[in-house]
């Protein structure tokens, strides 16, 4: 029986994926993919996992794809960078039981530290087929049919959905009917899982690299028969000469420029990869431009234009190479002002921008109010001041720090990036002190590889592990050092300050309220004559103790001494809590906002916050 | 043939505020109608007052597109000052917008590198470009409840005032239904003061 539920584009996902009778689910939080892991949380008989990092949950996946059952992997665009051996692996060998892998991408890059397009991993680089949903309840529809399509091929198949699509909220079709499944069992076939540089007798002495390279190659054939019947291609009539692609999301906003135009132009959604090269040259008759809408990178516009020039047909195709732009996320307004500079015919005036005679000043990202980052980061600022080091800085809540005011970290890359960066930045020669900071889950996920790095390389750098038990950043999913299973059941926990010793590292352990006491560990780190230095500051998130009913501080009502306040602006420069403001040149403390942690009692140097 | 219904609603505001579980009550609501709805969240990294807008689409026929293209927006529902007259690009002027009069100052403000602009700057913005306003101090009334955190229940209180296609009594039991049990009390209480203390502007 099928009925309707209101559930966000995650939700949808998940569905599917249950619905295909999926068994095992494994991934690594980022948003905006997150919530498609949980979700799976309603089936007890699925296995869940919040896996160490994105290529520990691909190979979990892989594995029981092998076992020939059905496997999902979950991450975001980042996640996908970071496993892509694993991918390119995968894809010369193709699976069992049906292996999709989700990768969510986030143009405009609205929770991520870059935008990317990872169709450009999946098909172009490992030749993989790509589903990329126009809504969540097609992204619902993909999920199922890439099960069947992987079985099918063999090959893993992946779901690209864009942040709009993740974070939607629509009334999905679900039905309560789930597909039965095979038990679990292995039969070997080293010839195509053992992936070695051996030569193949069988296959004229050929590499076996090269033998299911071409398997790779083949199964393209394949692959284009099937995606010239998808339902996730289709071709609409329109009229005029201009001809319209539109990709995943875009197809959305395409179909809204449409209603407010009140015109309907030929157009031809396409959310697969490969191509329907036969529906793109049936298409292009007659057309003499082709405007390709698509997130993120001019993939499809570019295949297109290979398809027209291979069958010698001549028609202008126009895409993300700049006529449409070719950064940031796509919306209707683009496609309405884009589509008016292709298309002589279409008279269309946008909107008069509003005028407003003030400006609006923008939100930046920092620490919310009451956590205990702030009081850390505020040691550690004075303490690279005052020593005039560097400070690098790694993915989780504490990299607001590199925002003003308290500009402290000063380099962010990808997971684990900080200290691996700052042990060069000492190995160039820079002569003083060089400080990381990371968080636990980005620690496990890859960060203390680097450490480790430091540490047998012989390097000085003071790594500040900020140890919430939780990756807070995304919505507060346990980790190695959780010791709490994502269904919440009580598993082995990694203790930081355990793994540190078991290095040879004896951690300095910091309450991040207690200001003063992470100032004495950063000045006995900075003294210290010995090699890698390892701060852990550890309290629970704010947020979440919020929930637990915790208590990390003693609640203090703090107001600013008026007479006292000379109006320095410490607490602002130096610490920046966002219910601290100045107010005629003195400092003012918003009780709206305020949650008594009374930090700032010890941040302000005259005694006039009490 | 019944007649079209479209209604296109931005809810911005800041992180703690409620304003994700505001657009699933207006989303259930629709959907109790028989309506279509979709809808989409801009939350950025998670952390209490950071921006948060919700875009939502309630159509009678299909709706396409997750975010509300320019000028289409019947409702803004602003839970913050500056996070209202941010997304004004998207209402329409002849559509009806509600401002929750409450300012979160930002880092940049706080450090007096930016200005937050004054409460009749914002007014005055709004009054010249859309007639149909409303305001209603809504943090105020929910810090005195108890916590900021019902900020959204008195605005749904206020909405279904000012704009009756919310029907009050429908968008109270919804609501009542999404919040945790321990705070229903508070919440009820939170919508029935922003049902009576809404202002026309």
């Amino acid at each position: 029986m099928s009925t309707k539920r209101f559930l966000l584009g995650n939700e949808a996902m998940a569905r599917g994926s249950i619905e295909a009778g999926v068994k095992v689910v494994a991934g690594y939080p980022g948003t905006p993919a997150t919530e498609i892991l949980t979700a799976h949380l309603e089936r007890p008989d699925v296995h869940v996992e919040w896996s160490i990092n994105e290529k520990v949950a691909m190979e979990v996946a892989i594995g029981a794809a092998l076992a020939n059952t059905r496997a999902l992997a979950v991450m975001k665009h980042n996640g996908t960078n970071y496993m892509t051996d694993t991918l390119m692996h995968v894809a010369f060998t193709g699976v069992r039981g049906g292996l999709v892998l989700v990768s969510a991408d986030d143009p405009n890059g609205n929770s991520s530290q870059n935008e990317e397009d990872t169709r450009i991993i999946a098909h172009t680089y490992a030749h993989l087929p790509v589903f990329d949903p126009s809504s969540a309840q097609e992204a619902k529809d993909m999920m199922k049919e890439a099960f069947a399509l992987s079985e099918k091929t063999e090959l893993c198949v992946v779901l690209r959905p864009v942040m709009r699509i993740c974070h939607s909220r629509s009334l999905i079709e679900v039905s309560d009917e789930i597909e039965p499944q095979a038990k679990a069992d292995f039969v070997d076939d080293r010839k195509r899982f053992v992936m070695s540089a051996v030569v193949e007798p069988s296959e004229g002495g050929a590499m076996r690299p090269v033998v299911r390279h071409r398997w790779l190659n083949e199964k393209q054939k394949l692959l284009g028969e099937i995606v010239e019947q998808s339902p996730f291609n289709s071709v609409e009539e329109g009229e005029g000469k201009v001809g319209i692609v539109g990709c995943g999301v875009s197809y959305a906003y395409v179909k809204e420029a449409e209603r407010i135009l009140g015109r309907k132009y030929p157009v031809l959604k396409l959310c697969t990869l490969p191509l329907p090269r036969q529906k793109v040259l049936a298409f292009a008759k007659g057309k003499d431009t082709i405007i390709v809408y698509e997130e993120l990178e001019p993939v499809v516009a570019k295949l297109i234009k290979e398809i027209l020039f291979d069958a010698g047909v001549q028609v202008k195709v126009l895409g993300r190479d700049g006529f449409v732009p070719a950064e940031s996320e796509l919306s209707t307004e683009i496609v309405l002002r884009t589509l008016a500079a292709a298309d002589p015919t279409l008279e269309y005036q946008a909107p008069e921008p509003i005028k407003l005679d003030f400006p609006v000043p923008a939100r930046t990202r920092t620490q919310c109010i009451g956590c205990g980052y702030r009081g850390l980061l505020h040691g550690v600022k004075l303490a690279a001041r005052r020593t005039k080091g560097v400070v690098t800085g790694d993915i989780g809540c504490h990299d607001a720090g590199s925002f003003p005011p308290l500009e402290l970290q000063s380099t962010i890359y990808c997971m684990g990036a900080s200290v691996p960066i700052a042990s060069g930045i000492e190995d160039a020669g820079f002569d003083k002190p060089v400080f990381s900071i990371i968080g636990d889950s980005t620690f496990f996920h890859n960060g203390m590889l680097g450490f480790i790095n430091g540490l047998t390389n012989k390097n000085k750098v003071i790594t500040i592990l900020c140890d919430n038990r939780t990756t807070a950043m995304t919505g507060f999913q346990p980790h190695p050092g959780s010791g709490q299973t994502v269904r919440g059941e009580d598993t082995v926990r990694i203790d930081t300050v355990a793994l540190a010793e078991a290095m040879g590292v004896e951690a300095q352990v910091v309450d991040p309220y207690d200001i003063k006491g992470v100032q004495k560990a950063l000045d006995k780190a900075i003294k210290s004559e010995k090699g890698m230095q390892l701060i852990i500051s550890r309290k629970p998130c704010y947020l979440l103790s919020r929930r637990t009913h915790e208590q990390l501080f003693e609640p203090r009502d703090v107001s600013v001494d008026q007479e006292r306040c000379n109006g320095c602006k410490i607490c602002i420069d130096y610490f920046g809590c966002p219910a601290i403001s100045i107010v005629d040149g003195k400092a003012q403390i918003n009780q709206m906002s305020c949650v008594k942690c009374g930090m700032c009692v010890e941040v302000c140097k005259r005694g006039a916050i009490k | 043939m019944t007649e079209s219904i479209k209604k296109d609603v931005v809810i911005s505001g800041v992180g703690g505020q409620g304003n994700i579980l505001a657009s699933l009550v207006l989303g259930r609501f629709a959907m109790s109608k028989g309506l279509n709805i979709l809808g989409t969240e801009s939350i950025g990294a998670a952390q209490r007052e950071g921006p948060v807008v919700s875009h939502v689409r309630i159509s009678s026929g299909q709706i396409y597109s997750p975010l509300i293209p320019d000028r289409q927006a019947d409702v803004l529902v602003g839970m913050e000052e500056l996070e209202t007259i941010r997304h004004i690009r998207r209402l329409n002027p002849n559509g009806t917008y509600l401002i929750n009069l409450h300012r979160v100052p930002t880092a940049l403000c706080n450090m007096g590198l930016d200005k937050y602009p004054d409460e009749d700057a914002i007014l005055n913005a709004f009054a010249r470009y859309c007639p149909n306003g409303y305001s209603i101090r809504a943090s105020e009334i929910a810090k005195s409840i108890g916590d900021l955190i019902y900020t959204n229940m008195v605005i749904l209180g206020a909405l279904t005032k000012i704009y009756p296609f919310f029907e009050k009594e429908a968008i109270r039991e919804i609501a009542g239904q999404e919040v945790p049990k321990r705070a229903y009390d508070k919440c009820m209480q939170a919508f029935a003061a922003g049902y009576e203390e809404v202002k026309a502007l």
